[in-house]
């Protein structure tokens, strides 16, 4: 069973569809008991801006359904040419086309009518091209840890001014540094380099913040400061930035990048003197506030984002994850299951304000942690996710998982990330459906209506969400709740199809404006037929809808022992789509849609977001997130890596995630997302070793070295956050990167059987097959 | 004669000083008393008794008078109140002026010195040495006393004196030898056309040099008469002063009361007599006498203007007096007794129901210097007056600028200073300049172990420290404690008693020295020199120059600096917020740190905020050049003044150091913020005047709440405010009076006329003498406590006070009170410990050492009284109560603590029984015109503006005595006749009684206290006077903001030689202002003449005649 599963994650070349949106069941049961017998939510997955080669895009603005519906005119609406009227497939509503649409026909449809155009996306020019502004410029505000050693602020330094290097033109820029204390620079003010100098340990309202930087326009105190010499005087009055002066702090990359590079010449590392035994002092949480606080004078609508390079944890003031003394130390997850971290909640509740202000104002936290010890992740985690922010956690500031990925944000062209901002979900769908929620980067911007469902998964009760930061990658999941009451069922219209409409309004990459429509339509299943139900069914979202469930279970739930809970779930599903025999466990079959399920679970028993002790709380954060937020594809990898197998006589072909996959004539290369870990033999080392790839005779052996490593590249080149890799050889310590995620089928218990080049595992936990088994056998019991 | 006249007190009275001096003149009749109780002791004339010299020619005062030459200086000191061995000066006046005067005089009933005052002028010119009576030309005069004696030396260098002149400036103030000059005449050259001239020619400096032949001998002569000699004697030159003394006998009151008197108190009093004539008055002649003995007398140059005010004058004291018809109706009685009796000024009035203004006593200029042992014959000397000039050899004692007492007796008893009624305080300003031929101090190291200390009392080793049994032990002169003699300091006595090395060992033999401290009086290693200056960049600072003079002083002074790799500068600028600058940068361009939060203050960086001086230097200049421009168009009005220096202070709380902070508005945001108070009580009008005093309390406890941290680290704030509007001082002044800073006021600031004196008063602030994280106490023979301790300082602990810094000019005023009794003839010790670091780091204990003789006898607490000190104590303790009191409350209490001294001598020390008189003590024949000076000063008048009252009071706290009379009692001069006084001798030492009867029309005055200067001129003045002075051709066409610059003519030389002498002598720059006749400026001038009557005060004589009936009210 293994063997046919091997490989099945990485297979379809775009499993996703145009739309961007799979489902754990395709086939939706009709009722609610139905549903939860399913033991799998109802869930879709959906990438909001995916990029796709056949999106249509259309220049005028979306036809919309009456109120309350407002549902946009789409491909699976009924539509009577000649009486010019559509009828919603959402509500049923009837309406006429307006007088523009006169000229449609059966041989005239407009795009979004195409079959095929599922999607499309509406760029409607200005309505006025006078009077409306040219659309705002990026802002980009880095805030910059100081309290980081002389060699990390280099790497720091260098990486920043790649940064600079790449930012386009008009995108404002802002700079801000931290350490003891916070220091904003005054990029306007041309005669010194003058600096606004704030104290760490203290939180300040964003008010306080303008008012102190002379931004805030009801104050009088510093108001008049814009006339000082080196401010442009004109900005204020061009409408952007409603209080104008805050281009004092916020340059055109174009106008500042030689006053940017000369401050990072000069930029040190944070003098104040560190008493032996403590932490330095590290105001991580002052300086976000100061950095949302003078983003606050932006008006709101400019997409602009906050990125935070930190080094370290907070020690001081709000935010603050871990006191200053070194004999305390940061929390682990033991201690948060106890609620023995003392700062954690205070500091949760503080990044969650700062979100909810970020959210207001519709800007982004984006968070480059490098530190070998904990920054404080996992508390700032909310804002981060909240505001749609990135997150890259990387050992230090030289290593490649931050310097490439920091590259990439402001990458052109095909590495592009394609950052958007301030975008908006809006969902519609069929009576009968509720929506539950939504697990990912967004805000539930609390606009209830008749859709929200009374559980609540994620950020719920809302059919509105807000994304300040998104990207094309962004991935959201949808829990739905079937509401079907007997009445509707009965009197219902037996439409045997459901439609869900995505509307995303978001601001793209260059300032335009634009809102995606995608409508997708699903099959309700027969109640009595389970088959329907089978055969709709996603196993990989599944797997994937699972551990995000799982996750945020884990971080809601006090006491939730998510082991036993995944295991119940899996029991019960297998029980009730399995075929078996009572008190048979041999005679246990799986339909294909569900077969790899068992694997899924047993390695996601075994991953970091479900046995996090293995890991730091800020680790557990970074990896969930990650989680929440890519696509079903890359999130199978995260829950079971890939694992292709090298070796001479054969191309690359993916290799059982077993132990017994280890040859020592083999490379391996593991693909877990966020490592890509390239194994060598034993006796590839040796030969490696021994420079016979060097040789001339020897040709194919470097090409046996060099693939792997190809595609290694090809792996972390097109991924965001970059991977970490690992090149490693049988043996070797690195080794344990494979070790660990391999099926343990032959431990030191075991072991008496081990072939010649094969390798063992030491560990005490169960192998997939012994799961299986076990999990027969509990299945057929009930 | 003394018993003859009326005044009869006069005879005794030989104070040289005073006699010459015109208006010291006239006290001298009113002291005539004290002659009487005097006379118990040794000395017949109770002036003898006062003045060593005298004593001894007991017989007649004016006999006495021929030493004077020598011994004029101590003369002085004697204790006669006048200051002024030195002033030769007066003589100057008498000539010409006087004679018109003298008739007037002799109309006006008053009788007087006539004798002498007949012969006065003429004789009396010529009975000086002769020469320079004759001299009538100013210039001459002088010229013949010099020849005499050596004292030339001393002379007031004024004119001359190269000598000085060219140290001086140069020179840190620091230098020994520049004690005069302030840093300000050095500075003032660079900028101020002036300052440059001070330089060269300090006067002062000079004083070597100089020809007044008192010194030389004075030095000699001890005050007391119990001083074998008279120093006075020994000089051949008495004959001068024998042949003034005479005269001051007859004429001098007459002359002195002679409007003129500033100038010439000795021409004056000839005249006077004269007129005077019939005041019998002896005692007057004694303080002519003193007066001549001065010698240098002649100085011509105001006869000229004298003159004719003095005939003006002498006539209309008369009118004046109108009083006295008034005194009649009552107090008549009274009076006319008085008038019988001897009494001088004051009985007079009896008489005639008049009293000869010419005659009453004023202060007389002495210019001379004398030389002052602290100690001879094992006894105390009673210290020269407070604003003389002197020498001191420090014999045991220490030097009267150091500490001086109220008393230079102590009362055995409480009862017996309560009887008194006079403040018993010492004034000890710890670190005071010396003058340049004083005995320095020395510099004892005792290695590790430290000094040697009583092991009960903690106090040091002295000379008084008594060594018994062959040495082995030592008795505490404080606690009386026996102590073991510390092995290594072990030595034998010799057959005095005394040990064997005791004058090898200068803590055995000296009043004061310094002892190098030890680990033991360390907390840390001794802090380095830390200066941080905070300058406001607000809308108003910069649109009035404020800040750009701020900039620019702090620039130029940042040579005078100390130097070395230990001293530090910071800089921060303020407005709503405080932007510090990064000085130590790789780059050119500053880096501007703004703190932005002014309600919870920090500093934006951990180092290179306050950087090396001597690393940095340029970037600060490079600053300092850049900051107007950076906020040239700054718009933000508001100041956060308080949040401001808390920040500077957190930059300095590691080391401690100065903060000096510029400031010109308000502080109206954050941290101590303060409202307009003033303007809000003058809209409440109802609570206006009762509540009126609680303005000049401090709005509320943030400041000082600050104050008392920022003295506990060390840190010192001095505040320049540069404000056109209230500012609050009475709130602001709390930081400065609690770290041992000061507040400098200049208003309203002129971009035009002000950034000189700022720059000099930063200048000399910085560069004067000075400690930091200093600790003082003072310590007291058992038998006294220290009751208080008042002036600039914070007090955490009962016993001591802790200064952030201490300079020269600070000075500290400890009161005590008896909780025993002493025995006749002991002595009771003070022993005052200053334990501090200096600008160079090093940790030092000074210790200064007095110890002066206990009395029973009120007579001899009269007879020793110190006048000046008892009144910087009476001001002190003014300015401390008029927060708490309202005005007229505290009006009258300094009247009634006038009136009960002066009644407690009248009751038990007088013995005429005269009740009609109104006798005064010759040692404090001054203090009513004091008092009455004080009612009517800036601090206690009605019509002040709150800040200007707030600042005087703050000012007045620590301020020394040589400063506190002359910021009452202002110096006035003539200017118009600055050509024709020549020369000779001290150009500015000629004074004009504050009277508007001596300003005339067509002269032009200049009146300093020391803080200001104004320059008078009237409408009548002559153009070409005033081409020559202020380049202008008419009064109307004088400038409002005076830069006084110097033209290229006599008159505009020697106006520059004046101010300047000024100007050293008070190490202030002075804040000139121009004051015209029949305008508001003219108003504000008229408002210093104390000697007027007034709408809230009475006049000089006015005052005399109230006194003098409360006396008798109270005998009654």
């Amino acid at each position: 069973m293994a063997e046919e599963l091997a490989g099945t994650g990485a297979a379809a070349s775009d499993p996703d569809g145009p739309d961007g949106v799979r489902m754990t069941w395709n086939n939706w049961p009709r009722t609610k008991v139905e549903a939860s017998k399913c033991i799998v939510p109802v869930a879709a997955s959906i990438s909001p801006i995916r990029p796709s080669p056949t999106l249509l895009v259309l220049p005028y603005h979306p036809l919309r359904c009456k109120p309350p519906c407002f549902a946009v005119l789409n491909p699976f609406a009924v539509v009577d040419f000649a009486a010019k009227i559509w009828i919603c497939p959402l509500c049923f509503t009837r309406n006429h086309f307006p007088p523009h649409y006169a000229g449609i026909s059966e041989n005239n449809m407009p795009g979004e009518l195409y079959p095929q155009c599922t999607t499309v996306e509406y760029a409607p020019p200005p309505l006025d091209h006078l009077s409306s502004p040219p659309p705002p410029p990026p802002v980009f505000l880095f805030v910059i840890d100081t309290c980081i050693i002389e060699e990390e602020l280099v790497f720091l330094k260098s990486a920043m001014r790649r940064a600079i290097g790449l930012l386009p033109d008009n995108a404002l820029v802002g700079l801000l540094t931290f350490g003891r204390m916070v220091q904003l620079y005054e990029l306007g003010f041309t005669e010194v380099s003058k600096i606004y100098v704030f104290k760490g340990t203290k939180e300040i309202p964003k008010e306080q913040i303008l008012d102190q930087l002379g931004l805030s326009t009801t104050n009088v105190r510093h108001g008049a400061v814009i006339g000082a010499p080196g401010y442009p005087k004109s900005p204020q009055s061009n409408g952007f930035h409603p209080s104008g002066s805050v281009n004092r702090f916020l340059l055109p990359a174009a106008d500042c990048e030689y006053a940017l590079n000369t401050l990072l010449d000069e930029m040190q590392t944070d003098q104040w003197p560190v008493e032996a035994g403590s932490r330095s002092l590290r105001c991580t949480g002052v300086a976000l506030s100061v950095a949302a606080g003078l983003l606050g004078a932006c008006m709101p609508g400019t997409g602009a984002r906050i990125i935070a390079l930190v080094g370290g944890p907070c020690t001081q003031g709000p935010g603050m994850i871990v006191s200053k003394d070194l004999s305390d130390p940061v929390r682990c997850h033991k201690d948060l299951d106890k609620d023995a971290a003392p700062h954690f909640h205070k500091a949760v509740k503080f990044y969650d304000n700062l979100a909810k202000q970020l959210v207001n104002q519709g800007h982004v936290l984006d968070l480059f942690a490098s530190a070998l010890d904990q920054v404080g992740v996992a508390e700032m985690k909310v804002a981060v996710e909240r505001t749609g922010g990135l997150v890259v956690l990387a050992e230090s500031f030289g290593h490649s998982v931050f310097k490439d990925s920091f590259k990439q944000i402001f990458e052109d062209g095909e590495q592009s990330l394609g950052l958007s901002f301030n975008g908006t979900l809006e969902i519609n769908c069929s009576k009968d459906i509720k929506i539950q929620g939504i697990i990912g980067s967004c805000t539930s911007l609390e606009k209830k209506g008749a859709l929200c469902a009374d559980t609540v998964v994620g950020q719920g009760n809302t059919t509105s969400w807000k994304m300040c930061g998104l990207d094309r990658s962004t991935c959201l999941t949808v829990f739905f709740d079937i509401s079907t009451t007997e009445r509707s069922n009965q009197s219902g219209i037996p439409n045997p199809q459901l439609y869900i409409q995505f509307l995303t309004n978001y601001q793209g990459p260059e300032g335009q404006m634009r809102l995606r429509v995608t409508t997708v339509t699903r099959k309700w299943a027969d109640s009595s037929n389970t088959e329907e139900l089978v055969q709709g069914f996603d196993q990989e979202t599944a797997a994937v809808v699972l551990a995000r469930f799982t996750s945020l279970k884990m971080e809601m739930e006090e006491g939730f022992d998510a082991t036993r809970w995944l295991d119940r779930s899996l029991i019960r599903l297998c029980s009730r789509f399995g075929d078996y025999r009572k008190e048979d466990p041999a005679s246990f079959t799986l339909n294909p849609n569900f077969s790899i399920l068992p694997q899924f679970m047993f390695n996601l028993r075994r991953s970091q977001f479900v046995q996090v002790f293995n890991n730091s709380p800020d680790e557990t954060a970074y990896f969930r997130m990650m989680l929440n937020r890519e696509s079903i594809t890359n999130s199978v990898v995260m829950i079971q890596p890939s694992l292709l197998l090298y070796s001479f006589n054969s191309p690359p072909v993916p290799a059982l995630l077993d132990v017994a996959s280890i040859s020592a004539d083999r490379i391996l290369l593991l693909d877990a997302y966020f490592s890509v870990v390239i194994f060598h033999g034993m006796t590839i080392a040796q030969w490696r070793n021994m420079g016979y790839q060097n040789q001339p005779e020897h040709q194919a052996f470097a090409e046996l070295l060099q693939a792997p490593q190809h595609d290694a590249q090809t792996i972390i080149r097109e991924r965001f956050p970059v991977p970490r890799l690992v090149v490693c050889d049988q043996h070797g310590s690195q080794a344990r990167f494979l070790l660990a995620k391999l099926n343990p089928s032959a431990t030191y218990n075991s072991s008496h059987e081990v072939a010649v080049g094969s390798d063992i595992i030491f560990t005490d936990d169960v192998s997939l097959q012994i799961f299986c088994e076990h999990l027969q056998r509990l299945v057929v019991q009930s | 004669m003394e018993s003859a006249s009326p005044f009869a007190s006069g005879p005794p009275r030989q104070r040289p000083s005073m006699v010459p001096n015109p208006t010291g003149v006239v006290q001298t009749p009113l002291v005539g008393r004290s002659m009487a109780p005097s006379s118990s002791v040794p000395l017949t004339s109770p002036f003898g008794s006062a003045l060593p010299g005298f004593s001894r020619p007991a017989a007649t005062p004016f006999a006495s008078r021929p030493p004077p030459p020598g011994a004029i200086p101590q003369g002085p000191i004697a204790g006669n109140g006048p200051r002024i061995p030195g002033f030769t000066a007066p003589r100057t006046l008498p000539p010409p002026s006087v004679q018109p005067a003298p008739p007037s005089a002799a109309s006006s009933s008053i009788r007087q010195p006539t004798p002498y005052a007949s012969a006065t002028q003429d004789s009396g010119l010529q009975s000086y040495p002769g020469s320079p009576p004759s001299g009538a030309s100013v210039a001459t005069l002088p010229m013949p006393f010099v020849g005499p004696p050596a004292s030339q030396q001393f002379g007031r260098p004024p004119t001359s004196q190269p000598l000085f002149s060219g140290p001086p400036r140069s020179q840190p103030p620091f230098a020994g030898a520049q004690y005069l000059q302030r840093p300000m005449a050095g500075s003032t050259n660079s900028q101020l056309p002036l300052a440059g001239l001070p330089t060269s020619q300090s006067p002062f400096l000079g004083p070597p040099t100089s020809q007044p032949p008192f010194t030389g001998p004075p030095t000699s002569q001890p005050p007391r008469p119990n001083t074998p000699q008279p120093p006075f004697a020994g000089l051949p030159t008495a004959q001068q002063f024998g042949g003034p003394s005479t005269q001051t006998l007859t004429g001098p009151p007459i002359s002195q009361f002679v409007g003129p008197p500033t100038s010439q108190p000795y021409a004056g009093r000839s005249s006077s007599p004269s007129q005077m004539a019939t005041p019998s008055s002896q005692p007057f002649s004694m303080p002519p006498t003193v007066g001549t003995s001065f010698g240098s007398p002649v100085w011509p140059s105001q006869p000229g203007q004298m003159v004719p005010s003095l005939p003006g004058n002498v006539q209309a004291p008369p009118r004046m007096f109108g009083m006295p018809p008034g005194m009649p109706g009552q107090p008549i009685p009274p009076v006319l007794p008085a008038m019988g009796h001897s009494a001088l000024a004051g009985p007079q009035v009896s008489t005639q129901s008049k009293i000869d203004p010419n005659q009453i006593p004023r202060p007389l200029p002495n210019s001379s210097i004398t030389i002052f042992e602290t100690r001879q014959g094992n006894q105390a000397n009673v210290p020269p007056s407070a604003t003389s000039i002197f020498v001191v050899k420090d014999n045991g004692n220490c030097s009267p600028r150091l500490m001086r007492c109220t008393l230079n007796q102590i009362p055995c008893t409480g009862d017996l200073l309560s009887t008194s009624s006079m403040p018993f305080a010492l004034m000890v300003q710890p670190l005071a300049l010396p003058h340049p031929s004083d005995d320095p101090i020395p510099v004892v190291d005792f290695g590790e172990s430290g000094p040697v200390r009583c092991s009960r009392c903690k106090s040091y080793i002295n000379a008084f420290m008594r060594f018994i049994d062959h040495g082995r032990t030592f008795v505490c002169n404080l606690c009386g404690f026996t102590n073991e003699t510390p092995r290594d300091y072990l030595c034998n006595l010799g057959p005095d008693g005394r040990r064997r090395d005791a004058d090898e060992r200068l803590e055995l033999c000296k009043g004061t020295v310094e002892f190098v401290a030890t680990r033991e009086y360390m907390v840390r290693d001794p802090m380095p020199a830390v200066f941080f200056f905070l300058i406001d960049v607000s809308l108003n600072a910069i649109q009035t120059g404020a800040t750009a003079a701020a900039c620019s002083a702090i620039s130029q002074s940042l040579a005078d600096l100390p130097d070395g790799p230990r001293t530090m500068v910071g800089i921060a600028t303020f407005d709503c917020s405080i932007h510090f600058y990064n000085l130590r940068r790789a780059s050119q361009q500053p880096l501007m740190l703004i703190v932005p939060d002014i309600h919870d203050v920090y500093t934006p960086l951990h180092t290179d905020v306050v950087v090396p001086l001597t690393e940095c230097r340029q970037s600060v200049e490079q600053l300092l050049e850049s900051i107007p421009s950076l906020f040239e168009n700054n718009k933000v009005s508001d100041s956060a003044f308080g949040a401001a220096i808390k920040a500077g202070f957190l930059a300095l709380k590691p080391t401690g150091g100065k903060l000096l902070v510029f400031q010109s508005v308000l502080p109206s945001v954050g941290i101590g913020s303060l409202s307009s108070r003033e303007a809000e009580g003058r809209t409440n009008v109802s609570a206006g005047d009762k509540e009126a005093h609680k303005l000049l309390q401090p709005a509320d406890k943030t400041l000082k709440t600050m104050a008392i941290e920022f003295a506990e680290y060390q840190v010192c704030v001095d505040i320049f405010i540069t404000a056109q509007t209230f500012v609050d001082i009475a709130s602001i002044s709390v930081v400065p009076g609690t770290t041992g800073g000061q507040v400098y006021y200049y208003y309203p600031f002129s971009a035009l006329s002000d950034p000189g004196k700022l720059y000099n008063d930063l200048r000399w602030n910085l560069s004067r003498p000075q400690g930091f994280e200093a600790v003082m106490r003072v310590r007291c023979s058992q038998g006294l406590q220290v009751q208080e301790y008042a002036g600039s300082f914070c007090k955490r602990i009962p016993t001591d006070i802790d200064l952030p810094a201490i300079d020269c000019e600070k000075t500290i005023m400890v009161t005590f009170k008896h909780d025993d009794k002493f025995q006749e003839n002991s002595e009771c010790a003070f022993q005052c410990a200053l334990l501090y670091t200096t600008v160079y780091g090093e940790r030092r204990i000074r210790v200064i050492n007095l110890s002066l003789p206990c009395t029973s006898m009120l007579t001899n607490l009269f007879r020793t009284a110190d006048l000046d000190t008892q009144f910087a104590c009476i001001l002190k303790q003014a300015a401390s109560s008029i927060p708490m009191n309202s005005l007229s409350q505290v009006r009258e209490q300094i009247t009634n603590l006038c009136i009960n001294i002066l009644h407690a001598y009248r009751k038990f020390c007088a013995t005429v029984s005269s009740s009609g008189q109104l006798i005064l003590p010759e040692a404090l024949k001054l203090l009513p015109l004091y008092t009455l000076a004080l009612v009517k000063s800036i601090g206690l008048r009605n019509d002040g503006r709150f800040d200007d009252r707030s600042y005087w009071a703050s000012h007045v706290m620590s301020l020394s005595i040589s400063l506190a009379v002359p910021l009452v009692y202002p110096r006035m001069i003539s200017i118009h006749d600055l050509t024709a006084k020549e020369n000779d001798g001290s150009l500015s030492s000629s004074n004009i009684p504050l009277s508007s009867e001596h300003i005339n029309d067509d002269g032009i005055y200049l009146l300093e206290n020391g803080e200001d200067c104004l320059i008078y001129v009237g409408n009548m003045v002559n153009p070409d006077t005033l081409q020559k002075l202020f380049g202008v051709t008419s009064v109307d066409g004088l400038p409002t903001q005076l830069v006084l610059q110097q033209f290229d003519n006599d008159f505009s030389e020697k106006l520059s030689v004046v101010m300047n002498e000024i100007r050293q002598q008070r190490c202030s720059y002075l804040r000139l202002r121009l004051c015209k006749k029949g305008d508001p400026s003219g108003m504000h001038f008229m408002s210093y003449m104390v000697e007027d009557k007034t709408a809230g005060g009475l006049s000089y004589v006015e005052f005399l005649v109230h006194v003098h009936r409360q006396i008798q009210t109270k005998m009654a």
